[in-house]
């Protein structure tokens, strides 16, 4: 991993990133991300175009969850600063909208009759929808420094 | 209540296919033919899956839940082996084993559902 002793790496401006974010053991986030980009895809996909009328609004936070998960999907395994910035706030949405919608469906579960991923904190996909926004915002925090790459 | 035996087979396939990958992880070697091949291994077995489900619509059985998702998730499921596989061509180190063990995790989980479609009920 990158060891950030002096905060101003002369030359690292243009250099490849070496052993960054999407090395190693960010591989594994990418394709974890990509698994479930290709799930909730897959799934909005189906509810949009079978049931529409049915549930409008979770079938709609379905289709906007599948994009954050692209948006991380894509940030996560691009290198340099932008891609941070983009990885950063597509994980973050997904932490927040994990948790919003949790709590919603605690408050007022009328409110979402279908299922999303997001539901009940994503207890449908074995709570991995809470956890991996968490390991994200975890693994972006101690690659901080490409932020300035 | 009988359980599918296609349906065992394909969790039998999952599993030995993670067990070769986290194994070969935990070894630290690369993606070698053995992994990437187990891999292979769980998308012949979706095809013939998807080939006997098609058998047993012909032959007068139907689909319970929605023939839309089934055929849904099989089609996903289609796509993640594909997807490990080149990317296991791609990256050579040993993270590349754990990719590849997801393929067997994830599948199991899309055949779980797939079975539960099929019957209308739920397995658990």
């Amino acid at each position: 991993m990158n060891r950030s002793n002096n905060s101003h790496d002369a030359g690292s401006q243009d250099a490849a990133p070496q052993a960054g974010r999407n090395a190693g053991p960010g591989r594994l986030l990418v394709a974890v991300y990509a698994i479930f980009a290709l799930a909730a895809t897959a799934r909005a996909a189906f509810q949009i175009l079978t049931k529409f009328e049915h549930a409008p609004l979770a079938y709609l936070l379905s289709a906007f969850a599948a994009v954050v998960y692209i948006v991380a999907t894509v940030g996560l395994a691009r290198s340099g600063a932008g891609a941070y910035r983009v990885s950063v706030a597509a994980v973050g949405v997904e932490m927040v909208g994990v948790l919003a919608v949790g709590l919603f469906g605690l408050i007022d579960p009328a409110a979402l009759p279908e299922d999303t991923v997001w539901s009940g904190f994503g207890s449908g996909y074995g709570y991995v929808p809470l956890v991996l926004p968490m390991i994200g915002l975890w693994w972006l925090y101690r690659h901080r420094e490409d932020a300035r790459r | 209540m009988s359980v599918d035996p296609l349906f065992l087979v394909g969790a039998l396939v999952c599993l030995v296919s993670v067990v070769l990958c986290i194994g070969a992880a935990a070894l630290k070697q690369g993606p070698n033919d053995l992994t990437i091949l187990s891999a292979a291994a769980v998308e012949l077995f979706l095809l013939v899956y998807g080939g006997a489900s098609l058998l047993r619509l012909a032959g007068g059985q139907g689909i319970a839940g929605a023939a839309w998702e089934f055929w849904g998730y099989l089609l996903t499921a289609l796509i993640i082996p594909v997807g490990a596989v080149w990317w296991s061509l791609m990256d050579r180190s040993r993270w590349s084993n754990i990719v590849l063990s997801a393929v067997g995790i994830t599948v199991f989980v899309m055949l779980f559902r797939m079975e539960q479609i099929w019957d209308g009920a739920n397995l658990l």
